[in-house]
This record gives structure tokens, sequence and C-alpha cells, in this order.
């Protein structure tokens, strides 16, 4: 028995060729030793609607049953709150969306280096140009980045940082964890998509692009067959302004597009964490997370 | 007989009581005329009583880790009708204008879509709290309490030094203070009409209560206190006890299903408003620090589904950063269309290169404060600053420019304090109180008068050991043509009026009650006068006795 919160789509669902209509089941369990009393959590698990992505069905459904109430944060992502008071051992949230996902429509008027340092842009994105403890990274890579770049036009400069930071960056699953920052990452010189991802929006940053973190979901079979379910990960990109908004896979190097399902946006991964929560009881054995994507149409 | 005020030195700046030498001020005439005549030794046994009631009371302040009775200087600090009339204006003034920033912050944003504030000095505040972003109180109030420090400058203009929109502290103080000076200086509290401050609690509930989420009947208020090791824990219990509400702890209260509750004998019990006197970042685990064990898990979240209201607000400390601070007169003009009520003490932002270096060169000349400061704790006062002290603070704020600013130095105003049986000049500034309902804003007549104990000392903050006087706010002057609205309302003829009244009327009660007004309420004195005169009326129909 569960009860969900399903949040019906905003905009009306206009499928086109080349979008691709994509089912995300992502479910974490939580284990404990014994019954635990208290728990409080956030779950962001419903994804956006923007120009280039729609969400026409998305529903957070919570073991053991819980009210939870939801609400958009302060970077636009739909938030899930609920709390528990009847012991429990186990915890399972379940986020199920479907979405239409493609890439981004239309392009922008770009500025230069002295648009981008410009008062008032450095006003209007000071929190997405100033370092945060997950995202600072050490002078001297930040001189190598900009060696890197050159003269280049700020809009090539950001495909730039990605590929500049995915050359030093092995991928390398477990090899990091959650608090793990920017410059313990690159020092290791591995790290997961989030790794690599804090690693490029502190060097766009400290480039003065203003940049973000992106959480979502990639689909890992280009030209995937449809019906078919696989197994997916949460995954995380950037995306960096130079008049209007670019987005990037520095883990896989490749553009935004329909494989990507985009869940919010922060400025490091502590402002979007898919979970995050608080529990008074015995200790926890840990947690499985899966990710399961079907491509549906 | 040696006069009290002999030697008494008038400097440069503003004195309270004097205007010249000898010569006070019109609202202090009667304080100097009680006072003058009085011996030193009798003033000073007085005070002996005034500290020991103090200490029987239990009124302490935490200083240096110690809790200590607060000193009570027995001279009270006077302010005319007038003068209190410019300063609730301003004061209510800037809060209005302070609220509507805070809706804006933290809902549209518009005024950084006009320009009138930079957004990034707000997204630099340590206290711009995203978790409260999107959060409406249910009666629209964040500032539900504040307290607006002001100091008084050369020429006697008041003006703000700094808006305190968080848990201002202190009230505890006005409140204990005019009961302890009664007691101990009954003939003079007979000599003036003094505005009264006990009804604050009182005033402090209703907003509270008009505060509440929708659809309660009679909202249940909690004060909620970190506990008795935080400095102002007699404040929150007397509070609580004058409201006659719950002081509860974080461990107190439960948060479930967006509900908030505590827990009482009775079993748990509904709690609809919270006035807590818990900082932002200890008071919900589940968003700010996760180690908290003061504040209560969930509780953010109960107030964003509107179950529960926390007064003050999240997030407030926006607004009373102190480099925001040199935006507010922006503000006002911006939101109310208004002129500033009260002026700044002039502020220079350390936003510009040109601005840094030229304040870094005088910094023997300035004060310099930490934005994010509270208690007066890193304000360097840079004329009375060694140079090891000046090369510090040129370090610091050279690596962070946006954690100060710089103030030219004010000479505080001066008033007459009891200094080892004489009577000294010390420095003094007034915190006033305003409370918030939703509907009006209104100025606590008075506020606490911080005074500088040391000769010459400016920072004048009870944390830093400075002491307080009585604030007496004098009653305006009765207005004898008032017209009387009961009178225009009720029609009767000449006839109904007996020539005489009869012996068992009352009659105008105006002259009695004002000469045992002074410790009257406000709003009873008028309840009187009001009765007294419709007496004389008799109700249609019927004879009279």
């Amino acid at each position: 028995m569960s009860q969900a919160q399903t949040f019906e789509p905003t905009t009306a669902a206009r499928p086109a060729a080349h979008r691709w209509r994509l089912q995300v089941v992502h479910r974490t369990r939580f284990h404990y030793t014994g019954p635990v009393r208290s728990s409080y959590n956030e779950a962001r698990l419903t994804p956006e609607s923007s120009n280039r992505q729609t969400t026409l069905r998305s529903k957070v459904e919570i073991e053991p049953v819980a009210t939870a109430y939801a609400y958009r944060d302060y970077w636009g992502s739909t938030v899930t709150a609920f709390d528990l008071h009847s012991p429990h051992a186990e915890l399972v949230v379940t986020g199920t969306s479907i979405v239409e996902a493609g890439p981004e429509l239309g392009g922008h008027d770009r500025v230069g280096w002295s648009g981008l340092r410009a008062r008032e842009v450095r006003q209007q994105f000071g929190e997405l140009l100033s370092p945060t403890p997950l995202t600072a990274m050490d002078d001297d890579v930040v001189v190598q980045a900009r060696t890197a770049v050159g003269e280049t036009h700020p809009h090539e400069a950001g495909p730039l940082i990605c590929r500049f930071v995915r050359d030093h960056m092995d991928y390398l699953s477990g090899s990091t964890n959650v608090k793990t920052n920017a410059m313990q990452a690159w020092t290791k010189g591995q790290g997961v998509c989030q790794d690599i991802s804090h690693v490029t929006v502190g060097l766009l940053r400290a480039l003065g692009l203003p940049a973000r973190y992106v959480s979502g979901y990639l689909h890992p079979t280009p030209g995937a067959e449809i019906g078919q379910p696989v197994t997916g990960e949460s995954h995380a990109w950037v995306e960096w302004w130079d008049g209007g908004w670019n987005a990037f896979d520095p883990t896989n190097s490749v553009e935004i597009g329909t494989r990507h399902v985009t869940l919010g946006r922060g400025r490091d991964y502590g402002d979007v964490p898919p979970f995050k929560g608080l529990f008074s009881g015995p200790r926890s054995e840990g947690h499985t997370v899966t990710v399961e994507v079907t491509r549906l149409a | 007989m040696a006069d009290l005020f002999d030697g008494y030195s008038l400097g440069e700046q503003w004195d309270e009581m004097f205007a010249r030498a000898g010569e006070p001020r019109a609202a202090y005439a009667g304080l100097f005329a009680s006072l003058q005549p009085m011996a030193g030794e009798e003033l000073a046994a007085r005070a002996d009583v005034l500290s020991q009631t103090y200490r029987d009371a239990g009124v302490t302040f935490a200083h240096a880790g110690e809790e200590q009775p607060f000193p009570l200087d027995i001279v009270p600090r006077v302010i005319g009708a007038e003068e209190w009339a410019v300063i609730e204006r301003g004061v209510a003034q800037r809060v209005h204008a302070l609220e509507a920033f805070l809706a804006d912050v933290y809902g549209a944003g518009q005024v950084f879509a006009d320009r009138v504030v930079p957004r990034s000095v707000v997204t630099t505040s340590a206290h711009f709290h995203r978790q409260a972003h999107g959060l409406v109180p249910p009666n629209g109030v964040r500032v539900h309490v504040s307290g607006i420090d002001l100091v008084r400058d050369e020429a006697g203009d008041f003006r703000v030094l700094e808006d305190n929109l968080r848990s201002p502290s202190g009230v505890s103080y006005v409140i204990t203070n005019r009961a302890a000076m009664s007691q101990v200086l009954p003939e003079l509290f007979a000599d003036h009409r003094i505005q009264p401050v006990a009804d604050y609690p009182s005033r402090l509930l209703a907003a509270l209560k008009a505060s509440a989420p929708s659809n309660v009947a009679d909202p249940t208020v909690v004060v909620l206190t970190p506990g008795v090791y935080n400095s102002a824990y007699f404040e929150h219990a007397l509070l609580a006890r004058q409201m006659g509400v719950e002081l509860v702890e974080g461990r107190d209260l439960v948060c479930a299903g967006n509900h908030v509750s505590m827990r009482t004998t009775d079993g748990q019990q509904r709690v609809d408003v919270i006035y807590r006197r818990i900082d932002d970042e200890f008071l919900d685990p589940v968003h700010f620090r996760p180690d908290s064990v003061i504040g209560c898990a969930g509780v953010l979240n109960a107030a964003r589904a509107g179950r529960v209201t926390i007064a003050n607000a999240v997030g407030n400390g926006v607004a009373d950063d102190k480099l925001l601070y040199t935006w507010v007169p922006d503000l006002i003009r911006y939101y109310l269309g208004e002129e500033p009520v009260l002026a700044n003490a002039d502020t220079y932002r350390l936003d510009e290169r040109d601005t840094v270096e030229w304040v870094l060169e005088s910094l023997d000349q300035l004060v310099l404060k930490p934005v994010d400061g509270s208690g007066g704790k890193g304000i360097v006062i840079g004329p009375r600053a060694d140079e090891t002290t000046l090369d510090d603070l040129a370090v610091k704020v050279r690596a962070r420019p946006r954690d100060w600013i710089a103030q030219k130095p004010i000479g505080l105003s001066t008033c007459p304090t009891l200094i080892g049986g004489r009577i000294a000049p010390r420095h003094v500034d007034l915190r006033p109180f305003a409370i918030n309902d939703g509907s009006t804003v209104w100025v606590l007549p008075g506020g606490l008068t911080r005074v500088a104990l040391p000769e010459g000392e400016l920072v004048v903050n009870s944390s830093q050991g400075g002491g307080s006087k009585d604030t007496w706010v004098l009653s305006p002057p009765r207005q004898t043509a008032e017209p009387e609205p009961e009178l225009t309302t009720i029609e009767f003829t000449a006839v109904d009026l007996p020539e005489d009244p009869p012996a068992q009327d009352p009659g105008p009660l105006n002259d009695t009650v004002v000469g045992q007004g002074q410790q009257q309420q406000q709003g009873a004195f008028m309840a009187i006068t009001a009765a007294g005169r419709v007496a004389h009326v008799r109700p249609e129909g019927q004879l009279w006795p």
C-alpha cells in the first residue's frame, strides 16, 4: 500500500520525431538494523518541464505510507517532503516519470568576455559565478584551464572546458562518494558524473561563465529499442551562460538530447540531491538505488 | 547641600538632559527638579535598593559566559511626546519597507529587476536562506518583532544604526526596568505622565495570534527557547509567563505530517504559532545544520504547508544585514513612496575599489563594522584603536570587503548617570521595539536605552557589559477641546439634562484620572474618560433618576 503524489503536465504534450518518450523508475531502498521511529525526508524526483523536455506524468511513492507534501524550491525543483512516525525497518521511495525529451530548441544571442564581465551580469548570476565548497578549484588548475581556452569566444570556451576536464579525469564508478569535492576528484584524476560536473562548473565559473550543476537521468543506449527496460543511473551534467543557457554532458562528451531527462539544477549536488533526510533510530544498514529507464516512443 | 549635578560636564555631543549647564531641556524639567535637591547619598541608597530589587527578580544577562545582574541606572531617560512621535513614525516606516523587501526577496524579486538593490547583495548574505524561498506567512508578516537601534547625533537628530529583524532581545529589561523604578522612585512617577510599557506582552500575543494559519479558532502560541544556557533565557521565560503561553524547547515539539504539536502531560497538543528565539541555523535540522539538537525537525515544511507560523520568519537576516542597511532609505522610497523619517548614520559601502582604498587609508578615522556581526562584536572604532588592531583590520577588509561597512563615528549623546555617588554624563543609544500584527506596526513607547558605563565608552551593547536606563516617553499634552464622538452621535434636548448632576453621578473623571493616571494604561484611561462623559447622557425615554 502506498500513497502517491501525482503531478499533471502543465504544457500540452507534442510528440515530435526528434524527441524520445522515456519512462524512468527511480527507487531508493533504505535498510535499518531495527525499527526507525521518526524520519524526515525530501525527494527531488520530479522531472522539470522546459522547452526541450515535457513531463507527461510523474509520481512519488513512499512505503511505508506517509503523507507527502510538494513544493517548488528556490532553484525550481519540485520537492516531495514527508515524515514517518510509525516504526519501520525499511523505507522505499520510488519516483516514476514519463517524459518526452529532445535537444535544446532555438538559439540565443551570445555575449563576449567583456559582456560577461558587465556589472549587471555579475549581479544577476552572482551565485552561479562563485565557488561553493563542492565546486571550488585551486588557482593552478584554473590557470591551466585558462591556457586551454586561450583567446576563444565564451561560446567555444564552454565545450573546451568540458573536454579539458574529461581529458584529465577518468570515469570510474565507486572512486568517490557524495561528499567528495571537486579538487579531491581532480587530484585523484577519477570520479563519477557528479565529480566531473563539479570540476567543470568550478572551472567555468572561475573563468567567468555563470554555470550550474544539472541533476537528471541518462538512457545509456543511443538508438535504444522501444519498450525494452534497461538499467540506467542518476546522472549529472552542466550548463553555462553566454547570453543564453547551453547544456553539455562532460562525462560522456555529448550534447544534451533525447536520452537526457532533467530533474533540476543548482550550484552543486547539494542544491538538487535526489534524496535527503534525517532519521532517529538504529544505525542504517545502507541503501540501494536502482534506476530503470525505458524508451516508450 | 552639595548639588548632585555639580561638576556635570557637557561635551561636544548632545546631552539628553541639558541644553546648557544647569538648564534642563523641557522634557527633563520635572526630573531635574526632583533629583537636584536630593543628596548623592540618598540617590545612591535608592540605587542600592534598585539593584537589590533587580537581583531578587533574577534579571540577568550572560556576559562573557557568566550570568550577571544587568545594571540598571537610577536616572531615567526622558523623551518628549513630540520627539517620540517622530521616532514612532520612523520606526514603523522602516518596518513596513523591510517587510515589503523580505516578501520581495523570498518571492518575485521585483526589487532586483528594477535595479534598486543589486541581487548579489542578497545572494552573498550569510542569512539569505534559499530554504525559505516561496514560503508565504499566513498574514504576510515576517517581522513580528523588531528592534531598530537608534543613536542621537551631535545635532540632536536620531539616526538609525542598525535594524534587528531576527530575534531582537532586550524588551524584558524595558518591562522590568519600569516595574523596579516605580518602586524605588514613586514620587517621580506621580509627577510625570509616562506612557506605559506593561502592555507589550499582550500586544505581542495579539500579533502572534493574528499571524496564525487560517481556520484556527483559538490559536496555540508557544515561545521556543534554546534553553537555560542562552543569554536571553530570562527574557524568553518572562515573555512566555506574561503572555500566558508555554515556554518550550525543541525536544518538546514534534512535527508529523506537517503539523506541529507539543508534548504535554495531557498528551500532544497542536501548536499554531511558534515565537522562536532560536537562530535559523539551528531551527530545523532537515534544512539547516543536521547536527542541531535544539531545534525541531520538519518545522520549516510545516510552515511552508501553512500549518504553523514561525515568528519571526526564517531568513529575515538578509534585511538586517549591515550592507543591505545602506539601501534602506532607497527601499523606503521604492516600496512606500515616502522620504525616510529617520536618517541612517553616514555609511560607506566597500563595493568599489576606490572606496575600499579610501577606507583603508582612513581606518583611524572610521568605525568598521562586520556586516553580519551582532552584539557589537568585531566593531573597530578607528580613532580609538591601536596600530596592531588597525593593521589586522586592514588585512581582513582587503581580503573580504563584502564583510564590512564603514561609518563616520557619531558622537553618541550623553545622559546623566549615577556613577559612584555622583551624576556624570555617559553615552547612550536606544532600541525601540516594534510589533507588526499585520494591520499596524505598533512601537512600544520607550524601548531599551543602553548606557556605556565606562567613561567615554561608545559601545553600549549589553553583551559588551553596558547597563540600561528606564526610558520614559511622556504622554502628549491633553487636548481640552478634543471632539467626543459619543456626544455627537447621541441626540438629546435641553430638558433631558438636569440643572445639576445628582450626587451619585460620577461626573467628568478627567482631573482625578490624570492625577493617578501615570501608572494606568492609556487604553483604560481613555475608557474611563468616555464613560464619565457619557454618564451625562440619559438613555432615550427614561427619566433622570
